[in-house]
């Protein structure tokens, strides 16, 4: 349809189709991130009137031993160490569900349970599971097994204890995912494959994870990002008050602001976060996505 | 309302409304709600618009940045932030009136003098504590009296007594383990036992390379003795009511803990405890007052410049801390307040009045500002030294070498604002 | 070869895995589940033993389940939270869902001048973490609130209908024009992939029937888009109801807290009161609703995400 020739009633509803969202976001979404750009090259308390210091934030965050340094190391841990474990679990998972199980249904629905629960229930759930008094069944268990009782949730070991809870409650999402992305492959592939004398995980290999590379990288990404940004389970299993060995990008970004009155410096976190976001993501699509094999 | 819009109702102009907003917590807010329908009474005119929450300072701090302040609050808010960007109403002015219920004395002479200089900016005045407290060591006596335990006067006798407890059994001392600064006043009364106060208020003033005392790597070094040899198997992992709970069920024997104990733990602590106290003991050979006791002011309030009614404001925390109402706080709460003689009179429990003995038998009370003037620094680097050195993940030395270089930083943080030195404060 | 040994044995080690994971997932959930029916003294006198009220039920012990989720639903206000996330997410899924999709199939089907800007501005925002805009949004809404109040203020009391203080923080609608402007980015991005994928002469023809725009959006492209519009709603559903950062900020007031506030909140005030039973009560208050939504939705939701995996 031309663009010259649109009907006045289709103009009318073009507008009253756009304009809201238009609006919302722009109001809410868009001038907001032009602010926090403006706010990181300011010193402000929030009281005051903002003082311009050009990049200083930025470069106070580099510092070397500065606490953002040390958030960022964190934000990678939780991503790479925790993601491993979930994409392979959840790979091999599926993979065995795909070859054939009983109860394969009774599997896809209860994996996905911790997905559906808050981030914050999951926390506080695990933070009664490792409790050190006589109530937490994981030090009850190491006491039954003559093992010594471990304060899973002292700060110093915090990051630590957080790798099997995030694994818990996310492998079910990426499972779910992985298997729709198998079981969109025609059988006919394996059928091929298992005539030529494949083995299931040759099959695998040459067959399933390429046609699932994809959904693969949409995982990984999805991973990845979460993990920039991952804020409530630290936050809630410190009480509000992460110290400098729990702090995440996000977690640090909010004491700034909220409890330093530091206002510059925590929105040049924020900043910061969203260009690793862009840049993660940008190389991430560049890096995995090969051809989509068309089949 | 729709969209956060909030009427209230328009009264005469001779009905004045002022808003105290408050941090619920252990002690909670029954006697301010008492005090505020006191106040009224007296003043018809005057209401007060009297609320508490444990978040309160997430609840008020939109409006303090945006000019909507409520009157008077009392909430962990930083407040020397707020009184050097000129936000807080100087309570000079109503120091200088005369007290309620004290004929011919002036607000200012009912209070302990200590309290009142703690928030003093360019000479006046801007906050006050409503809470005295006390930091000491906490056991039962029941428990001690079974096991022919005696309170400590010595620091050898107190890790003596922590052995006996373990061939015993029991734990010797409960820490509230996720919240290192718990460990902060007992550093500090160590430290204050082996040095002379003329050293310990250097500390305090922040005094280049205070922190590098021999005598407080020292008392540090004996702070890990205590958590690595005597401290509760997984305390480093317990909330404080989860740590205060063991002590209470007999599981743990001692825990340093403020004043605020007693009410905090009021539904778990069984009827026959006999809560007692004893202060930070002496170190054999120090060279510090071995009477002093540290205690200090806590639930500050200070009145916004921006508000409605500050002069009620300030008239009405003049009421609050005075001596009928500081009475009544006494009873109720099982602590003190700034008022002098505020216990004087009353029957109060045991475990208040073994606080309030080693008050009175004290020489001089001391306690420091450190963690609301420099907050950036508490918060973050002396949070995470203490963690490290109660694990033992680091030396005292470490300890004091850290403390000392953020404190160097802070120094050179033109930004943060340093108070002038104040050396000893008389008596 | 079909039914072999070796390949019943494989299935038989599969399955027993994949059971051992389940049992994972499930068992502490079902221990949350059974605390919660026990007293405090109970739980710190016997944390894994079958509650009493299981092994010897009767008038005491169901008092003590009726006492943890009252003191949970009602004391601890649960019931509030409760209400409180289920009004504000669901205002803000219709009108994410209204506005969306009318924004969707504007920009998927028509093509006017600035449309591909318009469309790329949204995308963009799929980048933008909610945390890059959380701090400015409060100071933004401190300054509105502040203007609306100075503007409206002298209206109302003129209107004798009081004093009149205006506030974006804590207060659900604020919080609920957030939650909708950020997740339009998602929003308008996937249901324009699936406008698009909409058969090219079902608009024309209810045009020529004499429709106007709107009525056919509605009557017509709205139904055919309902499958894209679950899997959007779902997705949406999922991240509001839990959300968290967001809340902590713009909802300090007790009575206003969603769910999952109101969960971290309770277990501060459970720690201050060391009142176990309540916080597993308030735990599993927070758990089972989403649960059961799932178990009903499961389908819809997974055929949301397979068509997600399938475009890639």
């Amino acid at each position: 349809m031309s663009p010259k020739h649109l009907s006045r009633d289709t103009k009318r509803f073009l507008w009253i189709g756009i304009l809201p969202s238009a609006l919302l976001y722009g109001l809410f979404v868009v001038w907001p991130a032009i602010n926090a750009l403006m706010y990181s090259f300011t010193r402000w308390d929030g009281l005051s009137t903002p003082v311009w210091i050009g990049i200083d934030n930025f470069v106070n965050l580099f510092k070397s031993g500065s606490d953002f340094v040390t958030a960022i190391s964190h934000n990678i841990y939780l991503t790479v160490v925790p993601g491993s474990i979930i994409l392979t679990l959840a790979l091999f998972f599926a993979w065995m569900i795909h070859l054939k199980v009983a109860g394969s249904t009774l599997f896809r629905v209860t994996f996905f349970f911790p997905n559906v629960i808050a981030s914050v229930a999951v926390a506080l759930l695990w933070v009664l599971l490792y409790s050190t008094t006589e109530m937490g069944p994981i030090n009850n268990i190491r006491q039954a097994l003559h093992m010594e009782k471990v304060p899973f949730l002292e700060s110093a070991r915090l990051l630590q204890s957080i790798v099997p809870m995030m694994v818990w409650s996310a492998t079910g999402f990426y499972l779910v995912l992985f298997l729709a992305a198998m079981e969109n492959i025609p059988v006919d592939y394996y059928e091929a494959a298992h005539l030529d004398g494949a083995s299931p995980t040759l099959q695998f290999i040459r067959i399933t994870l390429p046609l699932m590379w994809d959904v693969l990288t949409t995982g990984i990404i999805f991973l990845i990002v979460g993990g920039l940004k991952f804020f409530d389970a630290v936050w809630v299993m410190e009480n509000g008050r992460p110290s400098p060995a729990t702090h995440t990008m996000s977690s640090l970004m909010y004491a700034k602001v909220f409890e330093e009155y530091n206002v510059g410096y925590g929105t040049a976190i924020a900043v910061l976060l969203f260009v690793l976001v862009l840049i993660i993501t940008r190389i991430s699509m560049r890096l995995l996505k090969r051809e989509r094999l068309e089949y | 309302m729709a969209a956060g819009c909030h009427f209230e109702p328009i009264t005469s102009d001779e009905t004045k409304t002022i808003e105290v907003a408050l941090f619920e917590g252990g002690f909670g807010i029954e006697w301010h709600k008492d005090m505020a329908r006191q106040y009224e009474q007296l003043h018809p005119g005057v209401k007060i618009n009297l609320w508490g929450d444990p978040r309160v300072d997430e609840k008020i701090k939109p409006r303090v940045l945006r000019g909507n302040p409520p009157d008077l609050a009392s909430c962990t808010l930083p407040v020397w932030k707020l009184i050097t960007a000129g936000r807080l109403y100087p309570m000079d002015d109503a120091l200088a009136s005369p007290a309620y219920g004290a004929k011919g004395k002036t607000w200012k002479e009912t209070l302990r003098a200590g309290v009142l200089a703690d928030y003093v900016y360019e000479n006046k005045t801007y906050a006050l504590p409503s809470n005295l407290g006390v930091w000491a060591c906490w056991y039962s006596k029941k428990l001690f009296r079974e096991h022919g335990w005696d309170a400590p006067s010595t620091w050898d006798e107190l890790t003596a007594l922590c052995e006996k407890m373990l061939a015993a059994g029991i734990a010797p001392l409960a820490f509230q383990g996720k919240y290192p600064q718990y460990a902060w006043s007992t550093i500090l009364s160590c430290y204050q036992r082996l040095v002379p106060f003329e050293k310990w208020y250097a500390i305090e003033d922040f005094t280049k390379g205070a922190f590098l005392d021999p005598s407080f790597v020292k008392a540090a070094d004996l702070m890990q003795e205590l958590a690595v040899k005597y401290f509760q198997k997984g305390a480093l992992a317990m909330t404080h009511t989860e740590s205060q709970m063991e002590w209470a069920n007999g599981r743990a024997g001692m825990v340093f803990c403020g004043l605020w104990l007693k009410k905090e733990m009021e539904k778990a602590l069984p009827d026959d405890f006999e809560m007692a106290c004893f202060a930070v003991p002496m170190v054999t050979g120090g060279t510090g007052d071995p009477k002093a006791i540290y205690s200090g002011g806590g639930e500050s309030f200070f009145i916004f410049r921006d508000a409605k009614h500050p002069e009620i404001a300030a008239d009405f925390l003049k009421f609050l801390l005075s001596i009928e109402p500081a009475r009544d706080y006494v009873k109720r709460n099982d602590s003190l307040t700034p008022v002098i003689d505020c216990q004087v009179g009353i029957k109060i429990s045991s475990a208040l009045q073994s606080a309030v003995d080693a008050i009175e038998g004290s020489t001089r009370m001391y306690s420091d500002r450190l963690n609301t003037l420099y907050i950036e620094w508490h918060r973050t680097l002396v949070q995470q030294a203490q963690a490290d050195l109660l694990r033992g993940a680091i030396t005292g030395q470490q300890f004091a070498d850290r403390l000392e270089a953020g404190a160097e930083a802070v120094r050179n943080n033109s930004n943060i604002y340093k108070p002038p030195a104040r050396g000893v404060p008389a008596l | 070869m079909r039914g072999s040994l070796l390949e019943k044995l494989g299935t038989l080690v599969r399955t027993g895995v994949l059971g051992l994971w389940m049992l994972g997932v499930v068992l502490p959930m079902f221990w949350v589940l059974a605390t919660s029916l026990k007293s405090t003294k109970e739980v710190t006198r016997s944390p894994f033993g079958i509650p009493d009220a299981l092994a010897h039920p009767g008038a005491k012990t169901f008092a003590v389940i009726a006492e943890n989720y009252s003191k949970a639903w009602i004391g601890s206000g649960f019931s509030t939270y409760f209400w409180n996330s289920l009004k504000v997410v669901s205002i803000s899924l219709v009108l994410i869902l209204l506005l969306g999709s009318m924004a969707a199939y504007c920009l998927s089907r028509f093509e006017f001048r600035g449309r591909n800007a318009i469309y790329n501005a949204f995308v963009a925002g799929l980048l933008i973490p909610m945390q890059l805009i959380l701090i400015p949004l409060f100071f933004q809404y401190a300054d509105w609130s502040d203007v609306l109040t100075r503007s409206f203020a002298p209206i109302a009391r003129a209107l004798q209908l009081g004093n009149l203080t205006v506030s974006l923080h804590n207060s659900h609608e604020g919080i609920i024009l957030i939650y909708i402007a950020a997740s339009l980015p998602f929003t308008i991005f996937t249901l324009t992939s699936f406008f698009g994928t909409l058969p090219g002469g079902v608009r024309e023809a209810a045009m020529i029937d004499g429709a106007s725009e709107a009525r056919t959006f509605f009557t017509v492209m709205l139904p055919l888009a309902k499958p894209g519009l679950i899997t959007v709603a779902i997705f949406n559903f999922l991240g509001l109801w839990n959300e968290y950062l967001f809340g902590i900020v713009f909802l300090a007031d007790n009575k206003l807290k969603t769910l999952p506030l109101g969960l971290a909140s309770i277990s501060m005030q459970a720690q201050y009161k060391s009142d176990f039973g309540l916080m597993f009560a308030g735990l599993v208050i927070t758990m089972v609703p989403t649960l059961v939504v799932y178990l009903l939705l499961q389908r819809h939701l997974t055929k949301g995400i397979t068509a997600g995996a399938v475009k890639g």
